[in-house]
């Protein structure tokens, strides 16, 4: 009993003020470092695409990249759910359902203004093998942002947390590698940038029990 | 003393507005009100009691910028507390004792305002027939193995492994999604 007692004591002696949206700003910390870390990563790395800024007045671009954004918000929006001890599980994640069905529209009204001949080279584009495995390089930084973020959170179920901080990871990561990556179909965007934010968002789930405990 | 969910909120509240006093008491009247959520949840020694009693408080502190202020409190805090327990089991692979469990999944009077209950027949419902049949009549309705055998006209040992494998699957589930 006493030492519950010093214990109370010992924890009441620091008591700083929390600011009302404490779990919003501890996220945007490790995410905005993490993402920081993921573009120097990028740099050092493969280097930004040298047409960047021809590249952002083009639509392609912006394309991939608010497709990256709207499911980084998503992701990240279930992930300040679930970093609360009540939580409530992935039910907003079907949200991402809306930037993928768009990005479909978009790309199947690309094929049809295509010749059939151009399909393939449209979706395999000119990196496909290797574009999910450097978003979910890209990812790493980030998701270790986040899991400093998550020291000072309470996520009660860890694996659907882990899955939906890798998720954020990746998307952040998809826009990051945008600034690198010179490929334009939408049809592409849709299934390797995906399919890279996914296996970030398997990773989370895998290691999410085992690095989120506390 | 049972602190009502206002006062224990304007406690929290306080402490996150930086004073240390409501902090301080906020803690002194949480510590009693856990103490006897882990003890009526059947865990073994005073010791393990005290241990999980402490490391709730320590989490309620260094976490407690996840309290949500338009949110009711004890939502909050029992929900840190049976992550906590969920933890502790899993930690000294102890098996949740089932009179304990239908507690732990129902909640108390106290927590029905969050939407952390869980009703035992539902749990039931989601399994095979046969094995909630048999952990409903040996497990709820006190009925022995011999009794619930010859009812459903089954061996007794079919009885009994309906009801370890119900169990298990009911333990996995709970463990899968601490709630």
């Amino acid at each position: 009993m006493t030492t519950t007692d010093q214990l109370i004591d010992q924890l009441a002696r620091d008591v700083p003020p929390v600011p009302r949206n404490a779990v919003g700003r501890r996220l945007a910390g490790g995410l905005i470092g993490g993402a920081l870390a993921s573009v120097l990563l990028l740099i050092l790395w493969l280097g930004i695409r040298p047409d960047l800024g021809t590249a952002m007045h083009g639509s392609a671009f912006w394309m991939k990249w608010s497709y990256a954004l709207a499911l980084a918000l998503i992701a990240i929006g279930a992930t300040a759910r679930l970093a609360r001890p009540e939580g409530d599980g992935l039910r907003w994640l079907w949200l991402a359902a809306i930037p993928m069905l768009l990005l479909a529209g978009h790309g199947i009204m690309d094929m049809a203004r295509a010749p059939q001949a151009l399909w393939l080279s449209m979706w395999l584009g000119h990196s496909w093998l290797v574009c999910p495995w450097r978003v979910l390089v890209l990812s790493v930084p980030i998701f270790l942002g986040l899991l400093w973020s998550f020291r000072r959170l309470a996520p009660t179920r860890l694996r659907e947390g882990g899955a939906a901080a890798g998720l954020a990871s990746g998307a952040f990561a998809a826009m990051v590698y945008c600034l690198h990556c010179p490929e334009t179909a939408a049809i592409f965007v849709l299934t390797w940038y995906s399919l890279g934010m996914l296996l970030a968002a398997l990773a989370g789930a895998l290691l999410g029990p085992r690095l989120l405990r506390w | 003393m049972k602190a009502s969910e206002e006062q224990l909120r304007t406690l929290m509240v306080g402490g996150l507005d930086g004073n240390a006093a409501d902090h301080a008491e906020l803690l002194r009247t949480l510590a009693p009100l856990l103490r006897s959520f882990f003890r009526r949840r059947a865990l073994g020694s005073d010791q393990d009691v005290e241990d999980l009693v402490q490391e709730t408080l320590i989490a309620v502190h260094m976490r407690r910028g996840t309290y949500n202020r338009d949110r009711p409190f004890t939502a909050w805090l029992f929900a840190i507390a049976r992550y906590k327990m969920i933890d502790h089991f899993r930690r000294v692979r102890h098996l949740i004792p089932i009179e304990g469990l239908e507690e732990t999944l129902a909640g108390e009077s106290f927590i029905d305002a969050s939407d952390a209950r869980m009703d035992v027949e539902s749990l039931l419902e989601a399994l095979p027939a046969k094995q909630a049949a048999a952990i409903r009549a040996t497990r709820l309705e006190g009925r022995s193995v011999a009794e619930t055998a010859a009812a459903a006209g089954l061996g007794e040992s079919d009885v009994k492994v309906s009801v370890h494998r119900g169990l298990k699957t009911l333990i996995a589930r709970v463990r899968r999604k601490p709630r």
